[in-house]
């Protein structure tokens, strides 16, 4: 693509999340969210081939939808109560449109149909862009508003974990499994909201660091599906034996990082009498447990059939940078013991 | 002056009937012509004179001349318009449910003007509409700037995405 282009459009993403963390106006915060979504449509389309063109396709109508629902919802709110300020929506209608319109933007479930198909269409440094930064914009909001319904976002929260663990079981293509374990961190991040938003910040943290790691991993190892995955052992070992962690991490096993968020919100839950949905998040975790452990299964605990060449091919240095890995390798496994610092950190 | 917003009325909704009794894009592009053009002279009817100016301008001369070329792309060997029997058909069915409805709903009286004003005695007078275009001008500078490069990002968008013709992302134009 053009640089100048390029640049423009990277440019227009970085603003328009950041316009939406600084604002405190409904509509400027609307404003944010349109330009994320207009300024990466190129950025997906880039490869003009027709998968990908629907890919983005499917995006842009998702994303005008829920952008579309939220101004509604904003508008009705100024209509009923006069006020455009973030935090002040009290009125349970608007309150309600925001949860669900924000809820597709980010591809919670029942709103998670897209996000498969769409991040399966696109290469895997897109579908990094579109897991790590696309989430943030939205966020900001979910954190801020004051939620009216508590069982709506209970439900929000376990039908994602529990689709995101039952929809990846199946998956072959590597990125349709990245798109269920969004769903699934999603869940988790949803459930406790209402309950600790600092909660919530740090799991959305956490997942991007986990998430960034794997995608720069498949990226590293130009795979996208098991079984090229299960063949890249020989391409860089030291990955190889590495990515287990970064996976189970995902996972949310102990003693990694993963299991930091996981922690807290089950505590969290059980502090507030919902030990029934406590167990039910936490037997929906290992659904994803199983798909991410087929994958270090495939990768690095067995070697799978390949003819001799696999076995040593020419380990030339990376064209791709790979110090952005190495330090979300790093902090994807070790962050565990500084649990205290972070929670701290991030309740204000 | 009753009279004639009369006529802009009953053209509006006649416009409405046609556009939704699905005929070719065509003759659909040529009834939101018209209901836009008669919107237009209700609006000037309730005191929304710049509302109606910006109306003509930006969504006439700007989106729909948009929509009418896109419209040509998709063209049809036969466009069908009232002159075919199942647009026809439909197009008297919305009537007569207009007509239905104008018998449940008779009666009652709207008069009022559209815009808020604002006034100060025999000092000034604050217009809603021009009034608000000032301070988007003055105190909005901001989201005006921001407004202006979300549009110049869109034609970037725009561009990039059609660039290519056949070759690029739209193959099958």
């Amino acid at each position: 693509m053009n640089p100048y282009i390029l640049a423009i459009l990277l440019f227009g993403l970085g603003l328009g999340t950041t316009i939406t963390f600084a604002s405190s106006h409904w509509l400027l915060a609307w404003m944010g969210l349109e330009m994320n979504t207009l300024a990466i449509i190129p950025l997906m389309a880039q490869h003009h081939h027709p998968r990908a063109v629907e890919a983005t396709t499917k995006y842009f109508l998702t994303q005008a939808a829920a952008a579309a629902t939220l101004l509604f919802a904003s508008i009705t709110n100024a209509w009923l109560t006069g006020q455009w300020e973030i935090q002040q929506i009290t009125h349970p209608l608007p309150t309600t449109m925001i949860t669900l319109a924000l809820a597709l933007k980010i591809g919670l479930a029942p709103l998670h149909a897209w996000l498969p198909e769409v991040l399966q269409g696109l290469d895997l440094t897109t579908g990094l862009i579109l897991s790590t930064w696309q989430k943030l914009a939205p966020f900001a909001l979910i954190l801020q508003i004051q939620p009216s319904n508590s069982t709506t976002l209970i439900i929000l929260g376990l039908a994602s974990t529990l689709i995101g663990g039952w929809g990846g079981l199946n998956q072959t293509q590597l990125r349709k499994i990245l798109a269920y374990s969004s769903i699934a961190h999603l869940g988790w991040m949803i459930l406790v909201l209402q309950f600790s938003p600092s909660i919530t910040l740090l799991t959305l943290l956490t997942y991007l660091i986990m998430t960034s790691s794997t995608f720069l991993v498949f990226k590293l190892n130009k795979s996208t599906n098991i079984n090229t995955l299960a063949t890249s052992w020989a391409k860089a070992p030291a990955l190889t034996a590495l990515t287990p962690l970064i996976l189970l991490s995902l996972g949310g096993l102990p003693p990694l990082t993963g299991f930091m968020p996981k922690w807290l919100i089950l505590q969290e839950l059980t502090k507030q009498g919902l030990a029934p949905t406590a167990t039910l998040a936490a037997l929906s975790a290992l659904l994803s447990l199983y798909f991410y452990l087929r994958l270090s299964y495939a990768m690095t605990l067995t070697i799978s059939p390949n003819s001799l060449l696999g076995t040593a091919p020419w380990r030339l240095p990376s064209t791709q940078l790979t110090y952005p890995l190495a330090t979300s390798t790093a902090l994807t496994i070790c962050l565990l013991p500084l649990t205290p610092a972070i929670s701290a950190l991030l309740t204000p | 002056m009753v009279y004639v917003m009369f006529m802009f009325l009953f053209g509006l909704v006649l416009g409405l009937a046609a556009v939704a009794s699905n005929p070719s894009p065509y003759f659909a592009a040529l009834g939101l012509v018209a209901v836009a053009g008669m919107g237009c002279g209700v609006l000037v009817g309730h005191g929304g004179s710049f509302l109606s100016l910006v109306l003509f301008l930006i969504y006439l001369g700007g989106m729909l001349v948009v929509f009418a070329y896109s419209a040509a792309l998709a063209a049809e060997p036969y466009p069908e318009g009232w002159g075919s029997w199942p647009v026809l058909g439909v197009m008297v069915a919305y009537l007569v449910g207009v007509c239905v409805a104008a018998g449940l709903f008779w009666g009652g009286w709207y008069e009022g003007a559209w815009v808020s004003a604002d006034e100060f005695a025999e000092f000034s007078v604050f217009r809603g509409d021009v009034g608000g275009v000032a301070l988007m001008y003055s105190a909005g500078g901001g989201v005006l700037v921001l407004g202006a490069w979300v549009l110049l990002l869109t034609l970037f968008v725009v561009l990039e995405l059609t660039r290519g013709l056949g070759r690029g992302a739209l193959r099958a134009v």
